[in-house]
């Protein structure tokens, strides 16, 4: 009998897990506070000094003088958040109640957002005056123009292309359907926890679909096109790698938020696990798959047309390459014909959703 | 004797110890009933049984078998010959009964079979029984959610009955029920009990029902048994130690 090891009082270990917290949340208060600090220092000294105070072209940047400034503000970080009255302690929920915590959080807090929006204003060089001049105005009156008398002329070479990308992504979606699934089951932690190798396993797959999923899929469709080709398989793959990462997640998120109920009274029935996933597993997760597929779908026919920029083939090349040509009336066609679709395709893919609940 | 429970600890990985060294015997044929309040550790105890839960330390004997550190093909043929019905129901929402009823076989159908949904004429013959067993056969076909809850209850016992089970197991069977649907679904038990002589150990919240049903007691508070007994033993004083001082016993007819 191993009683002694079993007789700690919850008590005790309550208490000592909150004070091991409130230690890992005093070091994260300092690294956040220094943090708060450092930029605080970079953002008024190169945004707003150098480039707006003495509109600089290019910046000035020397390792030894940004470490310096690393130093400075990890000292005036770690004694900030040591007293306890920082923002980053507030944050974490260690900081005193007092009125200096109160004004520092306020003021500080204040400042941080206040000079991140004037850095952001003047990095993205926001000009209300270029947005009205009249040069400007001129040309965008041009566009619109001619956007609004589409040139019908290319009506069935656009229409082809328009069915190029919906089959693009038809076949995207189609092909990603089992692979999603297998790979699903085996990403979904609930499945996967009891024991250490499918654990691993879990782990890995998780670790590599966020990682394709991270990656836009019009980046995907440059390095397919050069893999295979430009064209619409380049495209076509483009969006297969991108949907089994993201549907995987999905899905197996899918798996993960069943109700455990059944798989207990199956699994208690002496079932095997194969039978528990498909008679307790299964049934809850087929709508839930079916719904994110068809969006799936819709979402693919507008990322198809985005990854044709690229070189992804299907309307998108099409558009790319009579805008390259200035040829306006054209390009107001093929952007009408894209509206279209993908509102009956957001229209049709709502309606089947909703039909399927 | 069927079942034999030594010494047995269990202590949940955010460190709750649910269960401080509980031991029993019981005999081939007895309704035993677990009292106790709610996270006095009946349901824990229920899992170990069955080993829907790995118990931390302490033995599970099953007809003479230490069952404690069974694994794989052992364990599910341990799994098949006890059943459990569960507080809520825990059916196969979006299939029908009949499904929900046959699944109580899968550790006696084979992989290939059961996925294909293939299920021999006998084993078809078996649901059909255990539903008229439990008065709902004419439900068959129908889809298992659409049903009420005391409903979905006798198809979970149905579920159980499939597996033929030596033991059955009730984890606080008829909470969730209206007070006349928990007295037809504990009749059904007790049935079960007398007529095909089936060993039943169910937790219960009621005094009226377990002074009803139960052959005999047995009360867990704070993962110990307090009391073990007859129904009728459970009188004012030993109600206040089980239950608390401020507990005041209501009726359910």
């Amino acid at each position: 009998m191993k009683t002694a090891e079993l007789e700690i009082s919850p008590h005790a270990k309550l208490q000592r897990s909150k004070e091991k917290q409130n230690k890992k949340n005093l070091y994260k208060a300092v690294l956040l506070d220094s943090f708060f600090v450092f930029y605080s220092i970079l953002v008024v000294q190169r945004a707003i000094y150098y480039k707006f105070v003495l509109d600089m072209r290019s910046l000035p940047f020397s390792w030894t003088e940004t470490a310096i400034i690393l130093v400075i503000s990890l000292l005036i970080g770690s004694l900030w958040a040591l007293s306890h009255t920082s923002l980053s302690c507030r944050l974490f929920g260690i900081a005193v109640d007092t009125k200096t915590t109160k004004w520092t959080v306020e003021l500080f807090g204040w400042f941080l957002f206040n000079i991140t929006f004037i850095a952001g204003w003047i990095v993205t060089k926001v000009s209300i005056v270029q947005l009205f001049s009249a040069q400007g105005l001129d040309g965008a009156g041009r566009i619109f123009g001619s956007l609004f008398q589409p040139q019908f002329g290319i009506f069935d070479d656009a229409l082809f292309a328009m069915i190029e990308t919906i089959y693009i992504a038809l076949l995207a979606t189609l092909i990603s359907i089992p692979i999603t699934l297998i790979l699903s089951f085996f990403s979904a932690r609930n499945l996967m926890k009891e024991n250490k190798f499918t654990f691993i396993i879990y782990y890995i797959l998780r670790l590599i679909t966020n990682f394709v999923r991270s990656i836009e899929p019009l980046v995907w469709a440059i390095i397919f096109s050069v893999w295979v080709g430009i064209g619409p398989f380049a495209g076509m793959i483009a969006l297969l790698v991108h949907t089994i990462a993201s549907n995987a997640k999905l899905y197996s998120e899918a798996i993960e938020g069943i109700d455990r109920g059944p798989v207990e009274a199956i699994s208690a029935t002496g079932a095997n696990k194969v039978q528990v996933v498909w008679y307790a597993v299964v049934p809850q997760i087929v709508l839930p798959f079916l719904s994110f597929t068809i969006y799936r779908w819709d979402i693919n026919v507008r990322m198809a047309t985005i990854i044709g920029l690229v070189g992804g083939g299907g309307i998108g090349t099409m558009l790319m390459q009579y805008q390259g040509l200035a040829r306006w009336h054209e390009v107001g066609l093929i952007v009408i014909m894209i509206a279209v679709v993908v509102w009956i395709m957001d229209y049709i893919s709502a309606k089947i959703r909703e039909a399927i609940y | 004797m069927i079942l034999e429970v030594q010494n047995l600890h269990k202590i949940y990985d955010n460190g709750t110890h649910a269960l401080k060294g509980v031991s029993f015997k019981v005999e081939e044929g007895e309704f035993l009933v677990v009292i106790g309040l709610s996270g006095s550790g009946k349901s824990t105890l229920l899992r170990c049984i069955n080993r829907l839960i790995e118990p931390t330390s302490g033995s599970v004997n099953f007809l003479g078998k230490d069952i404690t550190h069974l694994k794989g093909e052992e364990l599910r043929k341990i799994k098949t010959q006890i059943g459990i019905v569960f507080q809520h129901f825990n059916l196969i929402n979006r299939r029908s009964v009949l499904i929900n009823v046959l699944a109580g076989k899968l550790g006696n159908v084979g992989t290939f079979n059961s996925l294909m949904g293939k299920f021999s004429d006998e084993v078809l013959e078996e649901a059909y029984k255990s539903l008229e067993t439990v008065g709902i056969a004419e439900k068959a076909k129908v889809r298992a959610d659409s049903l009420s809850g005391g409903q979905q209850q006798r198809v979970a016992i149905a579920r159980s009955l499939m597996q033929n089970p030596k033991l059955l197991l009730a984890d606080e069977p008829v909470a969730s029920l209206d007070p006349a649907t928990s007295n037809s679904i504990m009749q059904y038990f007790e049935r079960i009990n007398k007529d095909m002589g089936t060993t039943v150990i169910c937790n219960l919240h009621f005094l009226s029902l377990v002074r009803r049903y139960a052959t005999r007691v047995i009360a867990l508070k704070e993962g110990n048994i307090v009391f073990e007994g007859m129904p009728n033993d459970i009188n004012n004083t030993w109600f206040k130690t089980i239950y608390g001082e401020e507990a005041e016993e209501v009726e359910i007819r």
